[in-house]
């Protein structure tokens, strides 16, 4: 017979904290004989026989809690009824602020959907370009000025408000490829690290074909957009502190009355 | 100590886990404490399944709740209890152990296990 290491035994006793409350009362001491029955034919200072054992003690104690949670979502209506408002809020709460983000993204296209028709329709009445466009340098890296670039028909810059480096910037051929075939088109373009651009692509035809770019930094937009996810979340964690916190209180009540019923 | 909430039939906790399975195996042969429990079901009749004192008592604790198992009231120790399958424990098992049994015949059936034939 031999007797267990006392340090091993003593860290499993407090390592019997991880189960639930309820049922560490109830078996903390059948468990810790359990441990000696065990342990008493067992050779001496077997590391296979603690290592089963933290290991049975780690896996069943994450699994009672589990039960533990499930138990008091589905059975206590309090909890449920909050899990059910939780996820309505999270989902209404979500929702809302999908929809403000498309708002305020669909709003930085504005002006350049109107520069883009305006100039892509003079240019394609016969104007040219440099006769159109007027002269002007707007670096999106610095500026939130909009901005247009006249592409030829092979995606060829040849007039120019917007600069990146000195030179105007150029979107991938498919840009052009889908602006040829649909007509325009409108995306987000990121021509470089931090350099993000609300850009419209309007097909010109006519006798000057190609492209007409309008474009603007998102920057505002996208600091708008941060703002709008910092106050979510602040809001969702706000209401699920409540929940949970008014959850608890108003369960502990319930109890209580149970009790000195 | 745990509500007992009985189901309306043993058919309702079908299948039963290994755990419970051999739990319920132990304690067919008699009344157990959870060393000799854990002792019997680590036996290849036994189900062979290797568990520890949480896992025993966690699984112990669920079976009470619904009515398998129950407490003798007596103890040698007061921390060496003794548990005993209650008849409607031994319906649940006889029910799983038919379900079981019916999956062997297929397996037989189909030649899944060595010596047979389809």
């Amino acid at each position: 017979m031999s007797e267990p290491s006392s340090f091993l035994l003593m860290v499993y006793k407090r390592a019997l904290l991880l189960y639930p409350p309820r049922l560490r009362r109830k078996y903390q001491q059948q468990m810790l004989q359990t441990l000696l029955d065990a342990h008493r034919e067992e050779r001496p200072g077997s590391r296979r026989f603690w290592l089963k054992i933290y290991t049975d003690l780690l896996q069943s104690a994450f699994y009672e809690r589990i039960f533990m949670l499930r138990e008091q979502v589905l059975k206590q209506p309090i909890f449920f009824h909050a899990l059910c408002l939780g996820l309505i809020l999270t989902f209404l709460g979500g929702t809302t602020a999908v929809a403000f983000q498309r708002m305020l993204r669909r709003g930085a296209n504005q002006p350049q959907i109107e520069m883009a028709k305006f100039y892509a329709s003079e240019i394609g009445s016969g104007e040219e370009p440099d006769d159109i466009i007027p002269p002007g340098y707007v670096d999106p890296e610095r500026s939130l000025e909009p901005f247009v670039i006249f592409y030829d028909d092979q995606g060829r810059p040849e007039k120019a408000t917007g600069y990146l480096d000195q030179s105007a910037p150029v979107p991938p051929l498919g840009v052009f490829e889908y602006s040829r075939s649909h007509g325009s088109d409108a995306f987000t373009w990121q021509p470089r690290p931090q350099v993000r651009i609300a850009t419209v692509v309007q097909r010109v035809t006519g006798p000057h074909p190609g492209f007409l770019l309008a474009g603007r930094s998102l920057r505002n937009v996208e600091e708008d957009e941060t703002i709008l996810y910092r106050m979510t979340f602040l809001g969702w964690l706000v209401l699920a502190l409540l929940l949970v916190s008014g959850a608890v209180l108003l369960g502990r009540t319930e109890r209580m009355k149970q009790v000195s019923c | 100590m745990a509500k007992v909430q009985l189901q309306s039939g043993p058919e309702t906790h079908l299948p039963l886990t290994a755990t419970v399975l051999s739990i319920l195996l132990a304690l067919a042969g008699g009344e157990k404490h959870g060393y000799a429990i854990m002792k019997e079901a680590l036996l290849a009749g036994g189900g062979g399944i290797s568990m520890g004192p949480g896992t025993l008592y966690g699984s112990l604790d669920r079976m009470l709740g619904i009515g398998l198992v129950e407490e003798t009231g007596v103890t040698d120790n007061e921390r060496r209890r003794y548990y005993r399958i209650t008849s409607f424990g031994n319906k649940v098992l006889a029910a799983e152990v038919l379900r079981l049994n019916r999956a062997l015949s297929t397996a037989h059936r189909r030649g899944l296990i060595e010596g047979t034939h389809a």
